[in-house]
């Protein structure tokens, strides 16, 4: 205050170096208000949206705001990609997941960090009746689902040589064919 | 200047949010008078992305994308209540009926077009299919209309409904790419949107469908609000207010750059007083 007419009238702004502060009348609590770049806040101890970090070690040791990193796999376009604090990826795109979109999410596999999107992450389309419980996930790296007794192929859409009515789902059923009328 | 937190006062003003806060540049005719500028609402932790205006109780509600919720504070002073903080992922776009006292808002994360009362209560998902980026949308209350942007990237669309989510149909969807802001002028009833896929800003008239480019060549375009034959936008490559841009002589006239380099998001006019008009629901 100014206006009071005290050697303390004016104190320097509680802020990063160089930047204004101004006083929120009702309250009377002092906010900065041209925070550095990526940060925000009060005290400018936030990172702006679509940054992350921890300016000035408020729950874990110090580090500058970054952009969101996100594998590729958000799109910039989008607001609160990431969580301003943890870094977390919110928004991954591309049918991937996980804190930095660095796999791919249920039900799909592949590659979440191949450079074209298109050799991303596909879906797993298990077949539902050569797949344990009619499960839709898969192995995330080969795409293998979890096939019934006797199923064979990525998806468990056939039954191994020898066996037959995959349409059961309780797996595959021996074909008993008698060795000696059978051509093979 | 010493910047400070104040209630508007009386006249016109732009209304635009940036993360932490809400700011205004009061309008002088159309003319920004930038050396006015000021916060009018300091929300240090939010990230504040969509702001609408109601212009009879002359209250500013606001989408935050930190702790997903609808709020509002009004001009007159008063302290920013919560209006709603349930069942939000990324609640984006916000536009308020103020005939029929409702809000509208786009969640981009539940793909949902959402409405409420003003106070929060009779809540009801209007629009739950064949959305995947919806952002801007903008209430016709005069004439019953919704309207609403999806940047989907794979199609694009600028779609309507009646207010109650019935009669939905496509406006635009060629030639779009990522739609960010769309406005409405009361008056003209001209529907203007921001493009920050091809760049520019268009406008039609919905019932017409006489689509006309009125600026090209932008930089990244957010938000975008109409006031009478000009409009305003917000930038996140100039980190400008840009604008006001007349639609009649395509041509930007005006800029306002704030002293805090940040993203701009959501734009809006604050009417001295509202557009005059009344709908079915005001009298029931």
């Amino acid at each position: 205050d100014s206006t009071a007419g005290t050697p303390t009238d004016c104190t320097p702004c509680p802020c990063p170096e160089g930047t204004s502060c101004a006083v929120v009348p009702k309250t009377k609590e002092v906010v900065c208000t041209n925070c550095p770049t990526g940060t925000t806040g009060k005290r400018c101890e936030l990172c702006d949206d679509g940054y992350f970090g921890d300016p000035t070690g408020q729950s874990r040791p110090a580090s500058p705001c970054r952009a969101c990193k996100c594998s590729d796999n958000i799109d910039p376009n989008a607001v609160g990609n990431c969580d301003r604090e943890t870094g977390e990826c919110l928004k991954c795109i591309y049918n991937t997941d996980g804190f930095f979109c660095d796999r791919c999410k249920d039900g799909f596999y592949g590659n979440a960090l191949a450079a074209n999107p298109a050799d991303k992450c596909k879906a797993c389309s298990c077949s539902p009746f050569g797949t344990v419980n009619r499960q839709t996930n898969c192995n995330q790296l080969t795409g293998k689902c979890p096939c019934l007794p006797h199923v064979t192929n990525r998806d468990c859409s056939a039954c191994d040589p020898g066996f037959f009515n995959l349409q059961s789902g309780r797996g595959c059923e021996p074909c008993n064919c008698s060795a000696i009328g059978s051509t093979n | 200047p010493r910047p400070d937190v104040h209630p508007l006062p009386p006249g016109t003003h732009l209304l635009f949010a940036q993360s932490g806060k809400i700011e205004h540049v009061p309008l002088d005719g159309y003319n920004m008078k930038k050396n006015e500028a000021k916060a009018v609402l300091y929300l240090p932790d939010k990230v504040v992305i969509g702001v609408a205006y109601d212009c009879v109780d002359k209250v500013i509600f606001w989408t935050d994308i930190t702790s997903p919720s609808i709020s509002k504070a009004s001009l007159h002073g008063g302290e920013p209540t919560t209006v709603i903080s349930s069942d939000l992922e990324s609640p984006e776009g916000i536009a308020i009926d103020h005939l029929g006292r409702t809000m509208f808002w786009t969640d981009s994360m539940q793909d949902r077009i959402e409405v409420a009362s003003l106070d929060g209560r009779q809540r009801r998902v209007l629009i739950n299919t064949g959305l995947v980026n919806p952002r801007a949308i903008i209430a016709d209350p005069i004439r019953g209309y919704l309207y609403w942007t999806d940047w989907n990237r794979d199609a694009p669309k600028i779609e309507t409904s009646y207010m109650d989510g019935s009669n939905r149909r496509v406006l635009v969807k060629d030639d779009l790419g990522l739609p960010n802001g769309l406005t409405l002028d009361p008056q003209t009833s001209l529907l203007c949107w921001a493009d920050a896929g091809t760049l520019r800003v268009e406008c039609m008239n919905p019932s017409v469908s006489n689509r006309k480019k009125v600026l090209e060549g932008i930089q990244y375009p957010f938000g975008i609000t109409a006031y009478g034959s000009n409009l305003y936008y917000t930038d996140w490559q100039r980190q400008v207010d840009g604008g006001p841009v007349d639609s009649s002589t395509k041509k930007e006239t005006d800029e306002f750059l704030p002293s805090k380099r940040s993203r701009l998001y959501g734009i809006t006019i604050a009417y001295a007083q509202c557009p005059s008009g009344y709908n079915y629901c005001a009298v029931n």
